[in-house]
């Protein structure tokens, strides 16, 4: 498989590293000098440097025999126009473009009906703002995800210190914990992953992804002492472009929203097209202002600066200052680790997003989704099971799944199945599988089809 | 810097290097010479190393190489490669010095083609197609191959990649690394093939035919009889050498456009014009200036004066005549060949004719910007701007290359080489090319060079064929600090 990535900032660079990891021929264009040596010698992938919306740019990175264009520059335009061309040269690639300008919203589905043909358009930011709304919603999760249009969904947790479920065995739980019993498919402990068996206990500090239905949610995760706080006050730091489109999303959802903005012509902006949320003009890391505004009060402070440090600084002054709980939003990869050590617990990173919504259009195979973790070392991954697959009308025990990886649900109708070895998946299912990324092209061919049939 | 991990990986190319040897053990088994024995033990001794290296750091692993580690890879993987290579010299009868072994083995990976060999013929048949092998190796590069061959390298062979080829402007011709080492290989081993078939066509014997094909195509210049190429004495050998002398000249990336399907790639390219264009001037000055001279018929001049131009440029080293007899001013022209060298990216050795391009280009910059004090001008190659730290560092290689030249002629010189001969075994060793002038020209060889020369023209080769940086870093104090 051939893919080309207009743009090497940080989406372009992580989805590339990603794929050129998993074997896949990357050409990586993009017009600064730096930035495509900053990728050509991190990763295996051919760089070009050049306008990506330039049909002789484009065909120099042969176009013709691509599979997929993906259009990630920070200009929508661009990404546009690249996408308009690389339809005119090679109509048959599959053409991925990032468009965050909030009045394209509306007209989605016409670019990809008419001229350009775009097969996806990703806005992170609309990703972005749904998984802040879970954040809020979802007691310590730390990472969500949603499954089978939302009626399972998949959280990531830290275990606190005086876990009630701490040294019990995974196969003991479902008798400790009455309510629910918590599907957990992975545990991430001092920074390795684990697959783990009924032997395995929790401990306190680990980070465990389960899944859930929908409605047991909040059960499961009251077993792990996550108790649901109702979120009904938000301060919201800096009314940017992700800042105002959370504040109107709020709106509608009549959460009592405020938001902080410094540039008092930015202020008239909001205060015009908002309608119950109370702008404020000021610096959202300013002590008298949090003060003045009973930061105590406020449920959630969402810092959607631009500048990270700025996010990470103002969310820890607002929790120090009794707000409930901040949620960051942080671009730089390399920070995610930090942020439980500095006490920052819930990160969105429009970036992340992206590269989530992209990569489900690369897999092959029926996926309908695939969410990679932070750290990045193991996705998971939603596809229908094909009648022509290895893994169906078989119980799980007698195939050999691809080590490193686990059916974690089995999704027939309105039935979630939670697998066991006698478990049988049939064709049409969706399945749920946990995987470590070195295992991840073998999923994807036992997801296509019979090996036997090459 | 992690040293467990990069001896790790040097274990590895040791130990798949020494499995190479399987190649001469059989043409010995098969002529049933006196080398199989010698042949055998090396190879033992060298799986044996590269397996306890890799085995003792078998735990350290690593998702990606750092310039730095690249670097040190590929600069030690070549000296032990250079030193296990010398074992079958070493252990087998003709009697070797260690330091002549090892100087035949370095001269042969880094296609120099220096020889202190005084009667090749006498030597046994698998020796000298170990000889003639590892050139073959050595041209296309063995780190190349290895990245090309072995899945494990992954992620991290870019960087060894970058540290064995050092082309100033790199090129990937697949978007994945291992991809493109192997597409350079398959070019490289079907150009041997046609060479192969064409020596046979002309009347050579199989062996001889691989053997001269091993040592012209990385452009190395061993031959299997004493007088070269001479032995031969064929207009149509010559003529096969010429062409494939200078097809092993040119950037191998051409050669691949043109394989597929794309012949006018070549003549877009400014440095083939240029390389051609130099071949094709310095041929028509020496085919006059030894014309009346020393041959009679201009034919006679043209095929002597053409042959011995493009075996120096390209840094091949082949000899059909002895041009210590010509005039000055041919072999001013062959010394100033030493130099300038074949284009980048192909297997010849040399300053490389990019370079000399590009430094042309920036000497005329700057003469225009003394006259237009307010222009803006920017470098350019092939209608693609040059950018000012490649300038730089193709001004740091010049300066490194000329500073390099002369520090180790004067060592040479000191340690009581005369005059002549200093000059141009550096020159010749550097450039990778073979023989030079004085007592190291194309009817000498290196056996008369003292002990301590030799082993300073052994770091002369090693530092030309990895292009300077890559070896030079060795020795310099910031590299070892943590």
């Amino acid at each position: 498989m051939r893919v080309v990535i207009v743009g090497a900032g940080e989406v372009g660079f992580h989805v590339a590293h990603h794929l050129a990891l998993e074997n896949i021929d990357v050409v990586v264009i993009d017009k600064d000098r730096d930035t495509i040596r900053r990728i050509s010698d991190n990763t295996d992938v051919q760089t070009l440097i050049g306008s990506g919306s330039s049909p002789i740019v484009l065909e120099e990175a042969g176009i013709q025999n691509t599979d997929i264009i993906l259009a990630v520059t920070d200009s929508d335009e661009t990404n546009l126009v690249a996408c308009l061309v690389a339809n005119m040269i090679s109509p048959t690639t599959k053409k991925l473009a990032r468009i965050r300008d909030a009045d394209y919203d509306k007209y989605h589905q016409m670019f990809s009906a008419q001229a350009p043909h775009i097969d996806t358009i990703i806005n992170p930011e609309i990703e972005v703002i749904k998984t802040i709304h879970q954040f809020m919603n979802i007691p310590g999760a730390v990472d969500v995800g949603e499954f089978a249009d939302g009626r399972l969904k998949f959280v990531g947790v830290n275990l606190d210190k005086d876990l009630r479920l701490a040294g019990v065995k995974l196969s003991d739980i479902p008798a400790v914990a009455e309510k629910a019993r918590p599907l957990i498919v992975a545990i991430v402990r001092e920074e390795e992953l684990i697959i783990p068996h009924g032997n395995d206990c929790l401990l306190p500090g680990d980070l465990v992804y389960l899944i859930s239905e929908d409605h047991k949610l909040l059960d499961t995760l009251s077993a792990l002492d996550k108790h649901h706080q109702p979120v009904n006050r938000v301060l919201i730091v800096v009314g940017g472009r992700l800042g105002f489109r959370l504040a109107a999303f709020l709106e509608e959802n009549s959460v009592q929203t405020k938001i902080i903005e410094k540039d008092p012509d930015r202020c008239t902006f909001l205060a015009e097209n908002l309608n119950r949320s109370v702008v404020l003009c000021g610096d959202g890391s300013d002590r008298s202002i949090l003060a003045e505004e009973n930061i105590r009060d406020i449920d959630v402070v969402v810092t959607v600066t631009d500048n990270e440090e700025t996010n990470i600084l103002a969310s820890l002054l607002s929790t120090r200052m009794g707000a409930g709980k901040s949620i960051a939003k942080i671009s730089r990869f390399s920070y995610f680790p930090l942020m439980q050590a500095i006490g920052i617990e819930q990160v969105v990173s429009p970036r992340l997003s992206a590269i989530n919504s992209i990569l489900h259009h690369i897999r092959r195979g029926k996926v309908l989704s695939a969410i990679s973790l932070k750290g990045q070392q193991a996705e998971v991954i939603e596809a229908i099971a094909l009648e022509t697959s290895a893994i169906v009308q078989k119980p799980l025990k007698d195939i050999s799944f691809p080590k490193g990886a686990v059916v974690a649900g089995i999704i027939r109708q309105e039935d979630i199945i939670v697998p066991s070895g006698n478990s049988v998946i049939e064709p049409g299912d969706r399945v749920i599988i946990f995987t470590r990324r070195q295992a991840i092209p073998k999923v994807e061919k036992i997801l296509s089809v019979k090996l036997e049939y090459f | 810097m992690r040293w467990p991990f990069t001896l790790k990986i040097i274990g590895i190319l040791t130990l798949f290097f020494g499995l190479t040897m399987v190649f001469p053990i059989l043409v010995g088994l098969y002529y049933q010479d006196q080398s199989v024995i010698p042949l055998l033990e090396s190879m033992g001794i060298t799986v044996l190393a590269g397996f306890i290296l890799y085995f003792f750091f078998r735990n350290h692993k690593a998702e990606t190489i750092s310039q730095r580690e690249g670097m040190a890879i590929v600069a030690l993987g070549w000296t032990f490669v250079g030193l296990f290579g010398a074992l079958p010299f070493y252990f087998s009868d003709d009697d070797f010095m260690f330091v002549d072994a090892v100087f035949e083995s370095v001269s042969g990976f880094t296609t120099t083609g220096a020889s202190i060999l005084i009667n090749i013929e006498a030597v046994s048949r698998g020796l000298l197609f170990w000889r003639s092998f590892i050139q073959w190796l050595g041209g296309m590069g063995i780190i190349v191959l290895s990245v090309a061959i072995l899945p494990l390298l992954g992620v991290g062979g870019m960087q060894l990649y970058k540290a064995e080829v050092p082309s100033p402007v790199p090129d990937k011709l697949r978007p994945r690394i291992r991809d493109t080492a192997s597409v350079l290989w398959k070019v490289y081993a079907l150009i041997s093939l046609a060479e192969v078939v064409l020596l046979m066509l002309g009347g050579m014997t199989f062996y001889d035919a691989l053997c001269h094909t091993f040592t012209t195509m990385p452009t190395g210049g061993f031959s299997t009889k004493n007088a070269s190429i001479a032995h031969y004495d064929s207009v149509y050998f010559d003529a096969v050498f010429i062409f494939f002398m200078l097809m092993a000249g040119i950037n191998f990336s051409l050669h691949y456009e043109l394989l597929r399907g794309k012949p006018l790639a070549l003549w877009r390219d400014s440095e083939f014009r240029f390389f051609l264009g130099t071949v094709v001037l310095l041929v028509v000055l020496v085919s006059l200036n030894i014309f009346g001279s020393i041959y009679d018929s201009l034919g006679q001049a043209f095929r002597y004066g053409a042959f011995q131009v493009v075996s120096i440029i390209s840094t091949t080293g082949y000899a059909t005549a002895d041009y210590e007899k010509w005039p000055a001013m041919s072999q001013l022209i062959l010394l100033l060949c030493m130099f300038i060298g074949a284009s980048a990216g192909s297997t010849g050795g040399g300053v490389k004719c990019l370079r000399v391009m590009l430094c042309f280009k920036f000497c005329y910059k700057q003469l225009f910007s003394l006259i237009h004090p307010h222009a803006v001008f920017s470098v350019k190659i092939g209608g693609k701007v040059v950018s000012d730290d490649v300038m730089q560092s193709i001004l740091g290689f010049l300066a490194l290359y000329i500073g390099l030249f002369t520090f180790s002629s004067v060592i040479l010189a000191g340690i009581g080489v005369d005059f002549t001969t200093s000059f141009a075994a550096v020159a010749a060793s550097i450039g990778n090319i073979g023989p030079g002038f004085g007592l190291v020209g194309p009817v000498d060889n290196y056996a008369q060079i003292p002990y301590l020369g030799k082993w300073m023209l052994i770091w002369c080769m090693l530092l030309g064929r990895l292009e300077i940086f890559t070896i030079i870093i060795l020795v310099v104090p910031e590299f070892w600090r943590k």
